[in-house]
C-alpha cells in the first residue's frame, strides 16, 4: 500500500466522517494528489517516524473539525472570535503542545483540503515554474516548512531563509526540510519578520508568505514587508484567508480586492490569482470561506 | 416533557431534512448517509442553540453515537 492508502485506511477505520472530504480533495486531481500526499506524508514519517500517518490525520481532523465549528460561530456571531495578537498568543502560539498538533493539522490539509489541494497546484504550476536560476527564497512564517522544502526539493539550485515568530514553527520547519533531505540549502530563524529592519532590502529573488497576513492585526505591515524584501521583478507567493473564522484568525477580508490593493499599495504587481473555497459549507451559511492564493511581482516601474 | 432522545430526534431531521430518522442510542455516522465531518459540526451547533448549551471542540470531533450525545447533553443539563 502506498502511503496515502494507508492514510485513506486509517481515516476510513477511525474517522470515517472525514472520507467524503479527504476524496473530494483527491478529485481534485488524482495523480497530483497522490504525487502531493506521498512527498508529505513520506517527509513527515521520516521527521517523525511511522506513528506519523496517525498523528497528521488525528491532527487533521481535530483542526478542520476546530475551524468548521468556528464557521459556525462566526456565522452566528458575526465577526471573528478574537481580534487581536495578543489574545491568540497564549492560548496558541505560545502553548506548545497545541501548536505542534495546529501545525500538523495544517500540514495535511495543503492536500487533504480540496480548495487547499488547488492552490498547492497553482504554486507549482504558477509559482514554482517562474523561479529564476539559483533563486534566493525568504518565506516569512514557514509555519511547518512544507512550501519550502516543497520548493527546495524541486528547485536543486535553490536556497531558502526563512523567519518565523514560533519556536515550534522554527523546530519543526527544520525536521521537514531535513526529512526532505534539503536542510543543507535551507536556514530558518526566530524572528518576527514584521520588523522591516530584520530584512536586507531587495535580497529575494522570490518569496513564500502562506496563510499569514489574516493572523496579523495590521496585514499592511506584512505587505510593506514582502515589497521591501523582494528585489524589482522578484515572485512572491502569497496566500490569505477571507471570511474563514479560525481561532486565531483576527484580521476579517470579505473580498479579494482587499488582498489584491494591499499588495498594489507596497509596490507589488498581482500577476495572478486564485480564489477558492470548500467543496461544501455549513447549510445557510451567509459566508464563503475562501482561500485566495496570489502571485505577486516587484514592480519595477510605476504601474508594472 | 419530551425526553433528550426526542429533542435530539427533531434536531437530527431538521439538520439532515430527513423527517424519516429514528435515532436510538447506537445511532452513529454509519446509519446517516449525510453524517460526515461538515454535517456534524453543523449538528452539533444546532444541538447547542436547541439545548442552550455550549461544546468544545474535543466534544465535537470526539462525539462517537448518540448515547455519547445523550450522556454529554443530560451531564451538561444536570449540572444547570
Amino acid at each position: 500500500m502506498t502511503l496515502r492508502e494507508q492514510l485513506f485506511a486509517y481515516f476510513a477505520e477511525h474517522h470515517p466522517r472525514s472520507m467524503t472530504g479527504v476524496e473530494e480533495a483527491r478529485a481534485v486531481d488524482p495523480a497530483r494528489f497522490d504525487q502531493v500526499a506521498e512527498r508529505f506524508l513520506s517527509w513527515g514519517i521520516e521527521a517523525l517516524g511511522q506513528d506519523f500517518l496517525k498523528l497528521s490525520a488525528d491532527a487533521y481532523v481535530t483542526f478542520s473539525s476546530d475551524v468548521i465549528l468556528e464557521q459556525g460561530r462566526y456565522e452566528l456571531r458575526g465577526r471573528y472570535t478574537n481580534d487581536s495578537f495578543e489574545a491568540c498568543k497564549a492560548s496558541v502560539y505560545h502553548d506548545r503542545e497545541v501548536m505542534d498538533e495546529y501545525l500538523w493539522g495544517v500540514y495535511v490539509t495543503n492536500f487533504l483540503w480540496a480548495h487547499h489541494m488547488e492552490l498547492s497546484i497553482f504554486f507549482e504550476d504558477r509559482f514554482l515554474k517562474r523561479l529564476p536560476a539559483s533563486p534566493k527564497l525568504v518565506e516569512i512564517a514557514p509555519g511547518h516548512g512544507g512550501w519550502g522544502a516543497w520548493a527546495l526539493h524541486n528547485r536543486p539550485d535553490a536556497t531558502l531563509q526563512g523567519y518565523d515568530i514560533s519556536p515550534s514553527s522554527i523546530d519543526i520547519a527544520t525536521r521537514i526540510t531535513k526529512a526532505a533531505g534539503v536542510s543543507d540549502r535551507a536556514t530558518y530563524t526566530e524572528q518576527n519578520a514584521l520588523d522591516l529592519s530584520a530584512l536586507p532590502e531587495a535580497s529575494a529573488d522570490a518569496l513564500i508568505c502562506s496563510f499569514l497576513v489574516e493572523h496579523l492585526e495590521q496585514p499592511e505591515q506584512l505587505f510593506a514587508v514582502i515589497g521591501h524584501v523582494l528585489k524589482p521583478g522578484g515572485f512572491g507567493f502569497v496566500t490569505g484567508a477571507l471570511t474563514a473564522a479560525q481561532i486565531d484568525h483576527i484580521y476579517e477580508f470579505k473580498r479579494e480586492s482587499e488582498l489584491i490593493l494591499l499588495a498594489e499599495a507596497n509596490g507589488l504587481r498581482v500577476v495572478e490569482s486564485l480564489s477558492t473555497s470548500p467543496r461544501r459549507i455549513l447549510p445557510k451559511a451567509k459566508e464563503l470561506p475562501r482561500s485566495m492564493g496570489m502571485l505577486v511581482q516587484r514592480r519595477t516601474q510605476n504601474n508594472w | 416533557m419530551s425526553s433528550t432522545i426526542d429533542r435530539l430526534t427533531d434536531v437530527f431531521r431538521d439538520v439532515f431534512e430527513d423527517d424519516d430518522i429514528t435515532l436510538t442510542r447506537a445511532t452513529t455516522a454509519k446509519d446517516i448517509a449525510e453524517w460526515d465531518s461538515l454535517m456534524n459540526v453543523a449538528l452539533m451547533l444546532n444541538v447547542e442553540q436547541s439545548f442552550g448549551v455550549h461544546f468544545n471542540s474535543s466534544e465535537v470531533s470526539g462525539l462517537k453515537d448518540v448515547g455519547g450525545l445523550i450522556d454529554l447533553l443530560d451531564a451538561r443539563m444536570g449540572a444547570k
